[in-house]
Parts: C-alpha cells; sequence; structure tokens
C-alpha cells in the first residue's frame, strides 16, 4: 500500500469520527456537546483530502479503476455524508414541536449550509479526478452496463424501501404518530430519494470490485 | 447451456502484434484500458460491437478472437 493510499485512509477515518462527533451531538461524550467539534473534524478532513489529492492525484486511487469507478468512489463517500446529515435532520425535526411545520428552523439552517459545503467539495473533487483521466476514455459500454444495473438495483431497493415505510406508518398506533407533520413526511420522502442514490453508488462500486475479483 | 461461455484470444493476439499495449488496444477501441484488462480476464462479455472493433483493430477475423466454448 503507498503513503498516498495510507494518508487517503486516515483522512477517510478521520471523516467517519467528525461525522460520529456531529451524530453525538448534545448527547455527547460525558455530557459535552462534542457536536460542533464533529462539524470541523469532518470538514477539516474533507478539505485536507482535497489538498492531498492535488497533490498526489495519480496515487490516490489504485491503478486498476476506471475513471468511472473513481466517480462512483467519490459520489459513496459524498452521498454517505449527505445521507448522514438527512438522518440526522430527520432524528432532530420531532423535537422541535411546532417549529418542525416552519420551512425554515433552526434544524434545517444548518443542514442547508453543510450541504452547500459538501456539494461545493464533490464537485471540486469531482474536477479533480476528471482532470487526472483528462486524455483517457473516461466512460464505456461496460461503466454503461454496470450504471444500468446499479440504476435498476436501486429502484428495487427505493420501492422496498416505500412499502416498508408504508407498512411502518399503516401500523404505528394512532398516539405514536402525532410527530408525523406534513413537512417531516417530506423530508422523510427526501430522505428515501437520498437512500436511494446511495444504494445505487455502493452497488456501483460492489459491482466494479467482483467483476475485478 | 450454463457451462458455456464467450471465451477469447485478446491476450494472445495483442501480445503476437508487436507487443501491443493494453492502453493501446483500449485507445483504438474507443473504451477504457481497466475494460480490456476485465475482457482479457473473461470477466465481461463485449457488445457486438466492441468484439467487431477489437477484432480489426486486432487484424483478426471475429471467430478468431471470440469463441463461444465450454468454461
Amino acid at each position: 500500500m503507498t503513503k498516498a493510499l495510507r494518508r487517503t485512509q486516515v483522512l477517510l477515518a478521520m471523516a467517519a469520527l467528525g461525522a460520529a462527533g456531529m451524530f453525538l451531538g448534545t448527547d455527547g461524550w460525558y455530557g459535552i456537546d462534542i457536536g460542533p467539534v464533529g462539524s470541523a473534524v469532518l470538514y477539516a478532513a474533507l478539505w485536507l483530502f482535497v489538498v492531498h489529492l492535488a497533490r498526489y492525484s495519480s496515487e490516490v486511487f489504485p491503478e486498476q479503476w476506471s475513471p468511472a469507478e473513481k466517480q462512483a468512489w467519490v459520489a459513496v463517500v459524498f452521498m454517505a455524508l449527505v445521507t448522514f446529515h438527512v438522518a440526522n435532520l430527520l432524528l432532530a425535526l420531532p423535537d422541535l414541536g411546532a417549529e418542525a411545520d416552519q420551512l425554515r428552523n433552526s434544524a434545517t439552517r444548518p443542514l442547508w449550509i453543510n450541504l452547500g459545503m459538501l456539494i461545493f467539495g464533490w464537485i471540486v473533487i469531482g474536477s479533480m479526478v476528471r482532470k487526472q483521466d483528462a486524455a483517457a476514455v473516461r466512460l464505456d459500454e461496460r461503466d454503461l452496463r454496470i450504471a444500468h444495473r446499479a440504476s435498476r438495483f436501486a429502484d428495487g431497493a427505493l420501492a422496498l424501501l416505500i412499502i416498508w415505510l408504508v407498512v411502518a406508518l399503516v401500523t404505528l398506533p394512532e398516539q405514536s404518530r402525532t410527530w408525523l407533520r406534513p413537512l417531516i413526511a417530506a423530508n422523510v420522502l427526501i430522505s428515501l430519494l437520498v437512500a436511494r442514490t446511495l444504494v445505487e453508488n455502493i452497488y456501483t462500486v460492489w459491482r466494479y470490485r467482483r467483476e475485478r475479483a | 447451456m450454463s457451462g458455456f461461455a464467450v471465451r477469447n484470444r485478446i491476450r494472445e493476439f495483442r501480445v503476437q502484434k508487436a507487443e501491443m499495449t493494453q492502453a493501446a488496444l483500449a485507445e483504438a477501441c474507443g473504451v477504457t484500458r481497466q475494460t480490456i484488462i476485465a475482457l482479457e480476464a473473461e470477466k465481461y462479455s463485449p457488445s457486438l460491437e466492441l468484439a467487431f472493433k477489437l477484432a480489426r483493430s486486432l487484424e483478426r477475423n471475429l471467430e478468431e478472437v471470440f469463441q463461444y466454448a465450454e468454461k
């Protein structure tokens, strides 16, 4: 394993730790609110990765990965972070009570800032990876076939998730459904779409890996 | 039926053709080098169009490069 690859793994572990800190938030660690620390660690790891990728672009990804596979891995990392932020919001909304009915509330404001930073980071890293393979063919029939399979798999997963959600809502006792306000239901539906995209990207990288084995 | 698969001799003909590299063959056929690796390892069956492109790049007949044979 190269030094660049090891550094990439360290940065990914750092990002995962930061995300875990954000998730624990106010419940924290021995009563200390580690949410802001987790957030700082997560975004520091992200921007260090941008610098790392700029300096060691050809060593970060293994040589046997095609350009489309590299992009799929970048997508997995960013979609996992987006899913994590959306799940965090879903957990925070029921505690807001009536405030959860407003489009702009104390839980969605930081989410939009974080999502903006993530999308910006995704664009920067995606374009750096694209530049690395500027001269080569970036997408061919094998990539398209894998993308098609991943899309079909993700559609199946989405159908299952919707069925699960419908069954859960129908079988929930009425008094347990008081948290389900219209905007929370809208956020649940958006989170299903986010989960579908994450599943699609995970399936894509798994498929590439399987075809290499 | 399930005991049969598309086999190929891409690597053999590529090496015979003045040690043509995987990258050169990939460029000639408009695919990634990783797809040539997957084809040579018989992990991927190409479309008919790509099969013709490969045969033409290797200056061979399609039947020479690809066979439908027992695994």
